[in-house]
């Protein structure tokens, strides 16, 4: 485009500002006189004219003053309290982390300078002052230890344990899917130390896999207790929305009650414990959306994919855990990181599910063939001898084979393909296949009585029966136990 | 120019602006209390009032200006660079980054860019380019804005809005 022709885009750019919409196409159409170019310039200007908003409508530092504020940087040597700085080892939504000296104690520390937007209302000030204190006072091998809280210059320093490792984030992102043992370690070690603290009646209010680090020994803390934003109110959501960047970090592990500024209490920590184990299981973070928008929309919306159609060989304890902690409703989930402890306290027991799974499929199976074996008895018998008897007891025998057998075999077929219900459909079958068993029991020792004349039949039908009815009380809810959990 | 660093003023007077908004702006951090709000203008009219006061040769404030929302400019961009801007952008999908332009939302993150485009519009029409620093970074009205460039009020904002058109388009082109 020559000078000339970006004279005249400009002169009918505004000269079309004051032109109604309507008229403005063929308007500037005939004010081009032909020159595509300019045409065609100047139409695309104004469609961005108008879908621009609030574009650049209002002074940078009015809106975002934060901007203007000196990102300090602590220098090597400079002493704060007892410590002195050694490096600084990294920045994050909370400030800076320096690693430092304790010049008292001759031990490495890490000293976390909070950001000034953090600490510039004395409000919020005496807040992080008050809950670094409560945090100090967590002693838990899961829970990285706070020293001291330390001020330098108008900045709040947090001391605190040196963690030699990588974060949760780290994992997740490397592609290493965690084995059935790892997950359970690590449900249950985040568990506790959440545990301590609530128990305690401290929040964490930030829980994410940033926040969550293994020592290089393999060992989990949780970092940064209470250290969140507690605004609540409308305009923290409005705050959140308008921060795309921030997005991606915190929002996505909020709970609903959190995304809508209501307050917050321990089982806010219950639902971000559930998204942070069900991504570390999947990979996948249960609400992701293409958006930030997107995905707080599916927080307080949608339901997340569920877990065991994604990872079906995660053990069903801990399915049914991290589909507790993600119910939108708070009163659903557990009261605490207490209940979620109590929950997995009988999760594997150190072995995978594999083995008992296989047992218990065992078990069906053979079972199912008790049945057909007993239903041919009593045809057999009742060939033998065709009274009204042994008639009703071959049709009672069939029945009840054929409806155990259904039974079992969707339990089968659920175990197999869709673990997740398992569970609730055991439940809901399990009366029904104790009385089963029960009656086919009593139907095979009944025709045993008859059987007199044959005593090698007789036995086998008596212990037929006996062994069915042994099955049904002392076998069955060992395999299912060790299959299910305790259910 | 170093691509990845907005460039210094060229003189000396405007080097000494540009550090006295530094510093100005970290003393209003440090004192901000809640309710108060910092404005760019009142940034800029302290600079020039404690800039005039030391004796520096300034013909006017009108001058003065134009510079000082050109020091705020690399002040802004350095900060937002500093914090990850870049990546942060670059992070950003078409279809949020549609969203935070035209919410004027996460604008620091935008703040790199924007600034590419600046220059690239200054090469085509610095007059433009001035308009956007005046408003947008030194925060000034559009009365003083117009009488920094002496053109009319009327004038400025026509022609804001066709820069404003402009760079909104580069900014959501880059990603298509």
């Amino acid at each position: 485009m020559t000078s000339a022709q970006r004279q005249r885009v400009r002169q009918i750019f505004e000269a079309a500002l004051e032109r109604g919409d309507a008229e403005r196409g063929s308007w500037v159409a005939a004010q081009a006189s032909g020159d595509a170019v300019v045409q065609e310039e100047v139409l695309s200007l104004l469609e961005h004219h108008q879908r621009a908003g609030k574009f650049l409508a209002e002074p940078v530092v009015d809106r975002m003053p934060d901007l203007l504020a000196e990102d300090t940087t602590l220098v090597a040597g400079t002493t704060v309290g007892p410590y002195q700085i050694v490096k600084e080892l990294g920045r994050g939504g909370m400030g800076r982390v320096y690693l430092a000296s304790d010049t008292r104690l001759g031990r490495q520390v890490a000293l976390k300078a909070l950001a000034p937007h953090l600490t510039r209302d004395p409000h919020q000030r005496e807040r992080l002052r008050r809950e670094a204190r409560a945090a100090a006072a967590l002693s838990h091998p899961g829970i990285c230890a706070v020293y001291s809280l330390e001020e330098y210059d108008d900045e709040l320093l947090i001391a605190s344990e040196l963690i030699d490792g990588e974060t949760l984030r780290a994992e997740i992102a490397s592609n290493h899917r965690p084995s059935s043992d790892e997950i359970i370690r690590t449900a249950r070690d985040i568990a506790s130390a959440l545990a301590a603290a609530h128990a305690q009646g401290i929040v964490h209010r930030d829980l994410k896999p940033e926040n969550i680090m293994r020592t290089r020994d393999g060992r989990l803390k949780v970092l940064d207790f209470g250290l969140a934003r507690t605004e609540s109110g409308p305009a923290a959501t409005g705050a959140l929305v308008t921060e795309p960047g921030m997005l991606i970090g915190t929002p996505a592990y909020m709970s609903p009650e959190q995304l809508n500024g209501q307050p917050v209490d321990a089982r806010a920590d219950v639902f971000a414990y559930g998204a942070t184990l069900y991504e570390y299981i999947s990979g996948v973070h249960p609400f992701a959306g293409a958006t930030p928008l997107a995905t707080i929309a599916r927080v307080l919306e949608s339901d997340a994919r569920p877990l065991g159609q994604r990872c079906p060989h995660v053990p069903i304890v801990i399915l049914e855990c991290v589909e507790r902690c993600l119910r939108k409703s708070a009163d659903e989930r557990f009261r605490s990181a207490v209940d979620i402890v109590r929950a997995l306290e009988h999760a594997g027991d150190g072995s995978s599910t594999a083995t008992p799974g296989v047992w218990w499929r065992t078990h069906q199976v053979v079972i199912v063939l008790l049945y057909l074996i007993a239903a041919t008895l009593g045809w057999q018998i009742k060939e033998w001898i065709e009274t009204p008897t042994t008639v009703s007891l071959f049709i009672a025998l069939g029945v009840g084979a054929a409806i155990g057998g259904v039974l079992r075999g969707h339990l089968v077929f659920t175990e197999r393909v869709n673990r997740r219900e398992l569970v609730r459909e055991h439940r809901r079958s399990v009366n029904v296949l104790l009385t089963v068993d029960i009656l086919m029991a009593a139907a095979l020792v009944a025709d045993a009585t008859l059987l007199a004349a044959w005593p090698l039949t007789l036995v086998l039908t008596m212990a037929l029966g006996v062994g069915i009815a042994l099955a049904a009380l002392v076998l069955e809810p060992a395999t299912t136990r060790a299959a299910l959990g305790d259910v | 120019m170093d691509p990845d660093r907005p460039a210094r003023p060229a003189d000396e007077l405007a080097g000494q602006v540009y550090q006295e908004l530094r510093r100005l702006a970290a003393a209003y951090m440090r004192r901000e209390r809640p309710g108060q709000t910092l404005q760019a203008t009142a940034l800029v009219h302290e600079a020039y009032l404690r800039l005039a006061g030391a004796g520096t040769p300034w013909r006017d404030e009108r001058h003065f200006v134009g510079i000082a929302a050109r020091s705020m400019r690399q002040i802004l961009v350095e900060r937002a660079r500093a914090r990850g801007a870049l990546k942060r952008w670059g992070g950003l999908d078409r279809v949020s980054l549609m969203e935070s332009l035209v919410a004027a939302a996460g604008e620091d993150a935008m703040l790199p860019a924007l600034d590419e485009a600046l220059t690239r519009l200054e090469a085509i029409d610095p007059e433009q380019a001035r308009i956007i620093e005046l408003r947008f970074f030194g925060g000034l009205s559009i009365e003083d804005a117009a009488a920094a460039l002496d053109i009319s009020p009327a004038t400025l904002k026509r022609r804001w809005s066709l820069a404003r058109a402009w760079l909104f388009r580069e900014l959501t082109s880059r990603l298509t």
